[in-house]
């Protein structure tokens, strides 16, 4: 086990988070501080599961790291590059990502085809080649048989007619098909019915682990946190709470987990009737 | 018979028009009304150099087609470098581009009396295609000036809508369209959707443009008024198209796009033919995209109605 953890250190940084702040809204009602100071580092290959209450941060931690928007101060690296300025579209190129609403994930009116020969261009030039080179249907549809899910006699299908599940399939494998440096899953099961999110997850940890690809993974599921990835971070108040590394997570089971949220709770219940407590005396 | 064939012609020409306001409308999803200024735009260049800088038809032509792409890029970097919401961003451009139109053109009107324009070309080929002036057609004598525009026209949109479908399957269309059908998706891929913003406005204006050189030397003149009312007649055209030929493809849209465009035309010349108060026809044009808009909302409320008795 020991082996293990000084493997993850021997390999290199494939993302750097260094002192990140971000506020929306400043100064207004509305002002939320979804970043105060986060600190990350996460070793190339790793499977990082991240876990954290609403408006922890979490969804907000891979946001930032996509470029979805530029954070207030702080650094952020991928794969040695300083991409902190980069924008969007220009980390896309390092970035495979799998959104919580099936419906984010794909063009709706396009076809299965049309959508993979997007994916098979990402973070590349688009130029004046026909997208749906000969190569490409054929790859697509041994990959898309894989699934068995019964898609790939319908590639000419608009993806938009299809149930949530397939389509969060799809854009798993959208997301994979040139090999991204990093990729982010952002509650990609959250909004599908139990045995499609079981197929999902099934399917998740088939690519990740045969393309050895580092991901971080935002989820609700406490039984995917125990289950899945070889590190957990729990996120609150913008910043990163516990980090539960692969020796400590072998060990971890959901008990473990829910009473560590529940002594975050419990700190919170108490800051509030403190609060109220002081507001009743001087007010 | 010489009504109907103009009708097609302008039908035809105006297709261009009805395939860029498709590019803007569905592809992108904006009502961009920069197409009011980026049409007489066109004419306005393409008239000046013909008229006034002897330039041959092609290229003047071709210069209509640059112009009306540099009005929609304008359009395009409001929209999307200012974040100015489409809208507002087709009324500046249009607006601004009235001053324009005045300045290159140097007064409201140019007529074409005399200049060598495509129509010329036509009426050459036309006379040694079919040997005469004339010649009777299903029993109607017909110009052969008015055919063989007609038929020139005809092969000129047919092969740009060729190459426009070609270009829509290509890398850089296919994330053109995405773009438009969701743009968080294609970002995640790597697309700058700004820049394919700018980049199908540009195309969609500079049909456009093209559609108001070739209207000019059809009709022997530029008016700087002739683009009032043009998007509204362009969405007719896309809308009527898609009842027709469904919104399925890339395809079926193109061909019901220029198909929607021509019996717009001879809709408006049989209202017209029957006495319609051409005054009135750019009322009646906003009437007809109001009701094509509303329509398949209330039809299907009216269905959901009736299933529930049914029920």
């Amino acid at each position: 086990m020991n082996n293990q953890q000084s493997n993850a250190n021997l390999n290199p940084a494939m993302v750097q988070l260094t002192d990140v702040f971000k506020t929306f809204n400043a100064g207004t009602v509305n002002e939320v501080r979804p970043m105060q100071g986060v600190n990350l580092t996460i070793t190339e290959g790793s499977f990082v599961i991240v876990l954290g209450g609403n408006g922890s941060g979490k969804s907000t931690l891979l946001n930032a790291i996509a470029g979805s928007f530029m954070i207030d101060t702080g650094k952020i690296e991928l794969n040695g590059e300083d991409v902190t300025q980069w924008p969007e579209h220009k980390r896309a190129t390092l970035i495979g990502r799998v959104f919580q609403n099936p419906f984010s994930g794909t063009a709706p009116s396009m076809s299965i085809l049309d959508n993979f020969s997007l994916a098979a261009k990402r973070g590349k030039f688009r130029g004046l080649s026909w997208a749906h080179s000969s190569n490409l249907q054929d790859e697509l549809k041994d990959r898309v048989s894989e699934l068995k899910m019964g898609l790939e006699n319908r590639l000419d299908t608009a993806i938009g007619s299809l149930s949530g599940g397939q389509r969060q399939a799809l854009t798993l494998l959208m997301a994979t098909w040139l090999k991204p440096k990093l990729l982010l899953l952002d509650e990609h099961t959250a909004a599908l019915d139990p045995k499609s999110a079981d197929q999902v997850i099934a399917l998740t940890e088939q690519i990740i682990s045969k393309e050895k690809l580092t991901t971080l993974m935002v989820t609700h599921s406490m039984q995917q946190a125990i289950n899945l990835g070889d590190r957990i971070i729990m996120m609150h108040k913008g910043n990163v709470l516990h980090d539960v590394n692969a020796h400590e997570k072998q060990r971890l089971r959901i008990d473990d987990l829910l009473s560590r949220f529940e002594n975050v709770r419990r700190r919170e219940l108490l800051d509030e009737s403190v609060a109220d407590l002081l507001r009743l005396r001087y007010i | 018979m010489t009504l109907l064939i103009g009708a097609l012609t302008l039908g035809i020409i105006l297709s261009l028009l009805a395939l860029g306001v498709y590019i803007s409308y569905r592809i992108f999803d904006i009502a961009d009304i920069t197409v009011d200024g980026s049409i007489t735009f066109g004419a306005a260049v393409s008239s000046v150099l013909l008229v006034q800088m002897g330039v041959h038809p092609l290229w003047a032509t071709l210069a209509g087609f640059l112009a009306g792409a540099i009005a929609g890029t304008v359009s395009g970097i409001l929209q999307t470098h200012f974040k100015i919401n489409p809208l507002l961003s087709g009324i500046l451009v249009m607006t601004g581009l009235y001053s324009v139109n005045l300045h290159v053109m140097g007064r409201s009107n140019i007529p074409f009396l005399g200049t060598v324009t495509l129509s010329t070309y036509c009426e050459k080929i036309g006379n040694i295609v079919f040997g005469g002036n004339e010649i009777l057609l299903m029993g109607w004598t017909v110009s052969t000036t008015d055919l063989m525009t007609l038929i020139l026209m005809f092969l000129l949109v047919s092969s740009i809508s060729l190459v426009l479908w070609l270009f829509f399957h290509t890398d850089l269309g296919t994330a053109m369209r995405a773009s438009g059908d969701n743009p968080q998706m294609i970002r995640a891929l790597g697309g700058n959707v700004e820049y394919y913003k700018i980049f199908g406005l540009a195309l969609s204006n500079g049909l456009v443009g093209l559609a108001g050189a070739l209207w000019a030397q059809y009709q022997n003149f530029a008016d700087v008024q002739m683009g009032i009312g043009m998007v509204v007649w362009g969405l007719a055209s896309v809308i009527i198209g898609e009842a027709l030929a469904g919104t399925a493809s890339v395809v079926t849209a193109i061909i019901g796009t220029i198909i929607g465009s021509i019996l717009f035309r001879q809709l408006v010349a049989i209202a017209l033919s029957f006495g319609l108060n051409p005054n009135d026809l750019k009322l009646i044009t906003a009437l007809f995209v109001f009701a094509a808009l509303i329509l398949p909302n209330m039809l299907s409320k009216l269905s959901v109605g009736k299933r529930k008795v049914a029920l």
